[in-house]
């Protein structure tokens, strides 16, 4: 099926309002490649037929059609930036109103199959220094019950592992059947995990007080009414001054105008101000 | 020995909730020599300035989730290397009051919409010290 | 490390009365969670109204916009319209944006708004049509266009038409480039527009 210049230019415009990604005119033949398979399997006899669907979200198009433009796969470090701007920045301004021995909290929303709340524990037990001097508290919730019975067993094979250096597995992890990993059990023991639904807010006002919250690759996903509501429902849980990661595709230019945009070395992240202005 | 080193672009931020606007704005600044990016509204325009070294931004007012005076406003109480980036407003509003406000926000200049490309140029070229 | 979740905190338990009343708190954070309680609830929308009006903070303002968007029907947009008239520019954006969250409630809506006197009105409910049914979009946008005189509306209702417009909008962007041949932005605007909508047909 051929699709014309213009077609293309007003799909990637919708695209890029949307979502915020935009390509290079040298990606055309990427997105090409993509808008064809996407008419194919939504079986649309055109590009205006498809596009139509696209603009209601029928049949959550857009979740796959986001799919198809990024990589979504978990393992162990995914974004190493953020876990390095979390020690190399955030931390150290999070621990500036804090006691020694006070309490951290970190959430991981959505933690799939665990790999997210680990990274964290690992990443802070090898490159953070104070990470003894803190009562740090690591939450990991999942709105899929399966994915967080995995993560509590703590079992992975290569692919979630390839990040991870010979000596982290073989100090943190055992091998078990099949060629997998089990993660240490001190470390399973210290994730909470929990099972919530991010837009459900009574649900969410039981979570308070965090410091920082991982919140990658979700809310893209989410309609325009979830995405504000979810936002809102995160900013409530974090304390004022707290912080919160997006999924390398994601922006709140997207998503709600609640945060401050904060620059690190390693990363931009979103601060939820420490007061309130008029 | 002569400096033969030619001048790097200046380079622009166009911030406008509108397609067709960006895409204007975009085309005259490229054919003048401006390296282009752009943003849907201040939110995206504030992760572009925090994240890239930009000469000039070009700036609406009326686009959703965060406004052009909003932005503004977050602009000049940024990190100093950000914070002194020259803006160029610009409005459907003609009105003294208007232009009043856009100053007080931290505007560097304003102009009404629509704006034609010489216009749009001229005024790039002075705010970033290109030639005309 | 400890498992301790937090206290518990969120306004489970209050009655929709007590949390509409809480929406006159002096404290932020009190206005803040009576807000977001009472999202969904139709007998709100009065209180809200009358808290919207004279909140000062912006997130509450977001939260309380929140709240009539969960409830989402006539009355909660008939609070939401006035604030497209705001000086604050930053509140005619919670505004629309808002109200791109109702396409449904927005409808009956759409004729009045966009032949309101006031051209600002106009130009930020172009906007709204972008969500709407192809068909439906370009007739309404087109019915504008037709009788604009301002082109910074025309402008606005251009752009919509670029992404969702149907052939049918080609006489009028046509008539529309004719009548603004000496305008600025205009021209280009309805070349672009055309070119994207003819694309169907290739």
């Amino acid at each position: 099926m051929h699709i014309s210049l213009e077609q293309v230019q007003r799909f990637c415009e919708f695209l890029y309002r949307r979502t915020g990604m935009s390509f290079a005119e040298s990606k055309r033949y990427f997105i090409d490649r993509r808008l064809e398979d996407r008419i194919t399997a939504t079986g649309s006899s055109s590009f205006q037929e498809y596009f139509s669907l696209l603009r209601t979200d029928a049949d959550q198009e857009i979740e796959h059609l986001i799919n198809s433009f990024t990589v979504n796969e978990t393992y162990f470090y995914r974004e190493e930036h953020q876990l390095r701007c979390m020690t190399t920045s955030l931390l150290d301004a999070i621990v500036r109103q804090k006691k020694p021995g006070a309490t951290l909290r970190i959430w991981s929303v959505p933690c799939s199959t665990g790999e997210e709340p680990y990274s964290i524990a690992l990443w802070l037990m090898e490159n953070w220094q104070q990470v003894d001097s803190y009562n740090i508290e690591i939450v990991g919730s999942d709105i899929d019950t399966r994915a967080l019975k995995a993560a509590a067993e703590g079992v992975y094979g290569d692919r979630a592992l390839m990040r991870l250096s010979r000596d982290i597995i073989g100090r943190y992890f055992k091998p078990v059947t099949g060629g997998n990993y089990q993660i240490d059990e001190g470390l399973r023991n210290s994730i909470e995990f929990t099972r919530v639904n991010l837009i459900d807010t009574k649900d969410m006002t039981q979570y308070r007080d965090f410091d920082l919250i991982f919140c990658r690759n979700v809310l893209i996903y989410f309609d325009d009414a979830s995405r504000r509501l979810a936002a809102e429902n995160l900013y409530d849980c974090l304390r004022p001054g707290g912080y919160i990661c997006l999924g390398h595709s994601e922006s709140m230019s997207r998503i709600s105008p609640l945060f401050r945009v904060s620059r690190f070395p390693d990363a931009i992240v979103y601060q939820r101000p420490e007061a309130d202005h008029g | 020995m002569a400096d033969t080193a030619t001048p790097s672009k200046a380079k622009v931020l166009v911030v406008d909730d509108s397609s067709l606007v960006r895409l204007y704005y975009r085309s005259a600044l490229e054919t003048a020599g401006f390296e282009v990016k752009q943003a849907i509204n201040g939110i995206e325009a504030m992760e572009k300035v925090l994240s890239e070294s930009f000469d000039l931004v070009i700036v609406d007012v009326n686009m959703p989730r965060m406004d052009g005076f909003t932005f503004l406003r977050s602009l000049r109480s940024s990190a100093a290397d950000v914070a002194t980036l020259p803006a160029l407003m610009i409005s459907t509003e003609s009105g003294q009051q208007d232009i009043a406000e856009a100053r007080i926000a931290g505007a560097n200049f304003y102009l009404v919409k629509p704006v034609a490309e010489a216009e749009l140029v001229r005024h790039a070229c002075v705010l970033t010290g290109a030639a005309l | 490390m400890p498992l301790i979740r937090g206290k518990k905190g969120g306004a489970s338990g209050e009655t929709s009365s007590s949390q509409q009343g809480a929406l006159d708190s002096p404290d932020a954070d009190s206005r803040w969670t009576a807000a977001r309680a009472l999202a969904g609830q139709a007998d709100a929308v009065p209180a809200l109204a009358v808290a919207l009006a004279r909140e000062p903070i912006p997130r509450v303002r977001e939260a309380m916009m929140t709240a009539l968007i969960r409830i989402g029907n006539t009355a909660s947009v008939e609070v939401i319209l006035p604030y497209l008239r705001s000086q604050d520019a930053s509140v005619r954006a919670a505004a629309i944006e808002a109200l791109q969250a109702l396409p449904d409630a927005i409808a009956p809506f759409m004729t009045p708004l966009l032949s309101d006197g006031d051209s600002d009105v106009r130009l930020l409910a172009t906007e709204l049509a972008r969500n709407m049914k192809a068909s439906e979009a370009t007739r309404l946008l087109c019915e504008l266009i037709d009788h604009e005189h301002h082109p910074n509306v025309c402008a606005a209702a251009i752009d919509v038409l670029t992404e969702v417009g149907t052939p049918d909008a080609l006489p009028t962007l046509e008539r529309c480039a004719a009548r603004f041949a000496a305008t600025p932005f205009l021209p280009f605007a309805v070349s672009v527009a055309m070119s994207r909508i003819s694309g169907e047909e290739s």
